[in-house]
């Protein structure tokens, strides 16, 4: 239990030590940091609606990120979900595009079938690369979110273009009302029901799976899990597998949720957001439903910051990559506090 | 055929400069993801200072001092707080990416590109059809042999690859590798300012938004194609530049049946089949190792 709180303990200061960064940075260009907190507070939590934004942005950012973190304990630094993202809507649109007209009953679930299938291939390329041959997947998933996002440019301004958009943002013929999962607002049943498939699923195949014990320890230490006789290149494949498919799903959710269609460019944080969720959780399921929350509040802020400190909304991103900055520091001072309970607990 | 060797010095230059300060990094022993963070910055702070100072020497200093000081901030988090090089480089691309549009958009008010009056000093008609490349292009070739030199035939780049290779040993001839590593992100951060310079002001003279598009990774990734050696790395950037220029110049020529955005793509993809190419020529690549700190320490 020690090295739980230890970990929390030391996300909460990491996190505080971001915002306070980025605090003082926005007082000395000239902006009123109590104003930004404050904003952020009212847009994330307090206002009346806010809670609503904040899982609206949420939901969708937990399902990515329990993917990334299963990746991450795995040992494999997957940080393409914002290509498996795009990938996975892109899929699902197609999907949609083709049974145009069929029920909802069959369409929504191939959608969301064919949403994962995409995302989870989209991961496939840079796991096989990594686990045949050994080619780096920070560079070739990055590599596949600016090929994604190109994917999608040329989607939304070829195939699947809506003639009737305007010639500012290319966008995707908008979904049929009746294949919609939510409204707008991004928050319906399905969505909830979705996600807590996904956090109860991804809970059990790593707390209560040998797949899930396995995929830890070779995070940790691939050569002994090996030597144990366990394939560790299928653990590896599923990891990616599992990983872009989560995110393709994500992906879905937003397309046939709150978007209701593909536009270029869309959500261009939410891979990196995603990431740091999973880091700042410590790959836990559970911390990441909170951790999600958190900077799902963080996204609703942001469009209430410029109208209430007069920041502009990248403020957000700032704070964000300031978090990220620092949230895999060691500090010695937390090792102390460990230390202090009488036992040499781990601080990661 | 002079126009696409013109082109392809102009998209190598930013490319070969990013690469430079990731080889050096990567000397030093350090994984260098926030390149591309440093180079927005860089390109950033270069049209500001032009159109808020009017020199663009004044905004030269502007672009180096911020990118220095954004490297000794990495150089922090990754050496005395021992975060994670990679993504503590990311977060500093994210910062770099972050803190350009909001600083354009809090001192224009809108997101819209800014552009600058003029830009870099250019070659000039003694060159011919070569003239209006930037100095920064001739500058290129010198500064590759320059890093070769220092890296290779000093005793501060012995030095250097020891902090790099051997922090131990090198701690035992009385060597800083933590002093090294700063002294390799300080070089590597002035040399991401020019590489955003130019590719800001080389030709177009203007700022948008995510201008550099992954150039910074791509330069990481010409460090891991190019072996960690100046020359190889320089040699891969240039790859990846010309297969860039060979896209733009299909675009022109088969536009009506290709789509652009996917030959937009020709770098990406030439990106992941140099890295997939050297992992055959010289097995895999330690980057992604340092991730298993994140859990074991």
């Amino acid at each position: 239990m020690t090295e739980r709180l230890v970990s929390v303990l030391r996300a909460v200061i990491f996190v505080l030590l971001g915002l306070a960064l980025c605090g003082i940075m926005f007082q000395l260009a000239g902006y009123s940091a109590p104003l930004m907190f404050q904003a952020i507070a009212d847009g994330a939590f307090l206002r009346a609606g806010a809670l609503q934004q904040a899982l609206r942005w949420s939901l969708p950012l937990f399902i990515t990120a329990t993917g990334v973190a299963l990746s991450f304990r795995a040992g494999y630094f997957n940080i393409g979900a914002q290509g498996q993202f795009y990938i996975g809507a892109v899929s699902a649109a197609f999907m949609a595009e083709w049974l145009n007209g069929a029920p909802a009953a069959i369409v929504i679930p191939a959608c969301i079938a064919s949403g994962m299938l995409g995302g989870a291939a989209w991961a496939l390329w840079p796991g096989l690369l990594r686990l045949k041959s050994g080619a780096d997947e920070v560079i070739t998933t990055l590599m596949g979110n600016f090929l994604a996002g190109l994917v999608l440019l040329y989607v939304t301004a070829g195939p699947l273009k809506d003639p009737s958009g305007s010639g500012q943002q290319a966008s995707s013929r908008p979904l049929d009302a009746a294949y919609r999962i939510s409204d707008s607002m991004g928050l319906s049943p399905t969505i909830v029901a979705i996600v807590a498939v996904v956090g109860v699923a991804i809970w059990l195949l790593i707390n209560r799976t040998t797949f899930g014990v396995l995929s830890g320890l070779a995070g940790r230490n691939p050569t002994m899990v090996e030597w144990q006789g366990a394939r560790t290149w299928r653990i590896g494949l599923a990891s990616f597998l599992i990983s872009g498919a989560l995110a393709g799903l994500a992906g879905t959710v937003e397309l046939m949720g709150p978007n209701g269609r593909l536009t270029g460019g869309f959500l261009p944080g939410h891979g990196f957001t995603a990431i740091l969720i999973a880091l700042v959780a410590n790959f836990s399921v559970v911390g990441t439903a909170f951790v999600a929350l958190f900077f799902g509040g963080l996204a609703s802020a942001a469009l209430y910051l410029p109208i209430m400190a007069g920041l502009p909304s990248a403020a957000i991103d700032v704070i964000n990559a300031a978090i990220a900055l620092f949230i895999t520091a060691k500090s010695s001072l937390i090792d102390r506090i460990a230390k202090l309970k009488g036992r040499t607990w781990k601080t990661s | 055929m002079e126009d696409i060797v013109i082109a392809i010095l102009r998209s190598a230059t930013p490319l070969v400069y990013v690469t430079l300060a990731g080889v050096i990094a990567q000397r030093a022993g350090i994984w260098h993801l926030g390149l591309e963070g440093l180079m927005i910055s860089g390109a950033c702070a270069t049209v500001l200072g032009i159109v808020l100072t009017g020199s663009i020497w004044a905004a030269l200093f502007w672009a180096i001092a911020v990118c220095v000081a954004g490297s000794v901030l990495f150089w922090f988090v990754v050496e005395k707080l021992r975060a994670n090089q990679i993504i503590a480089g990311l977060g500093l691309t994210g910062l770099g990416l972050g803190g350009t549009t909001l600083a354009v958009q809090s001192i224009f008010g809108t997101q819209a590109a800014v552009s600058a009056p003029f830009g870099l000093p250019r070659l000039g008609p003694a060159f011919g059809a070569y003239g209006s490349l930037s100095i920064l292009v001739l500058l290129m070739p010198v500064l590759v042999l320059a890093v070769w030199v220092m890296l290779r035939r000093t005793r501060f780049g012995l030095r250097l690859a020891a902090s790099g290779e051997h922090p131990f040993a090198a701690r035992g001839v009385g060597v800083n590798p933590s002093a090294m590593r700063l002294a390799a992100l300080v070089m590597g951060g002035a040399l991401c300012a020019l590489a955003g310079a130019e590719l800001a002001t080389g030709s177009l003279q203007i700022f948008a938004q995510n201008m550099t598009a992954g150039r910074g990774f791509m330069g990481f990734a010409a460090v891991i194609f190019g072996a960690g050696h100046p020359i190889g790395a320089t040699l891969a950037a240039l790859f990846f530049a010309i297969v860039g220029a060979i896209g733009i110049k299909a675009q022109l020529i088969f536009g009506d049946r290709i789509p652009h955005d996917l030959l937009l793509g020709l770098p990406y993809i030439a990106t992941v089949l140099g890295i997939w190419v050297s992992t055959k020529l010289r097995g895999g690549t330690k980057a992604a190792n340092g991730f298993a700190e994140l859990r074991n320490e």
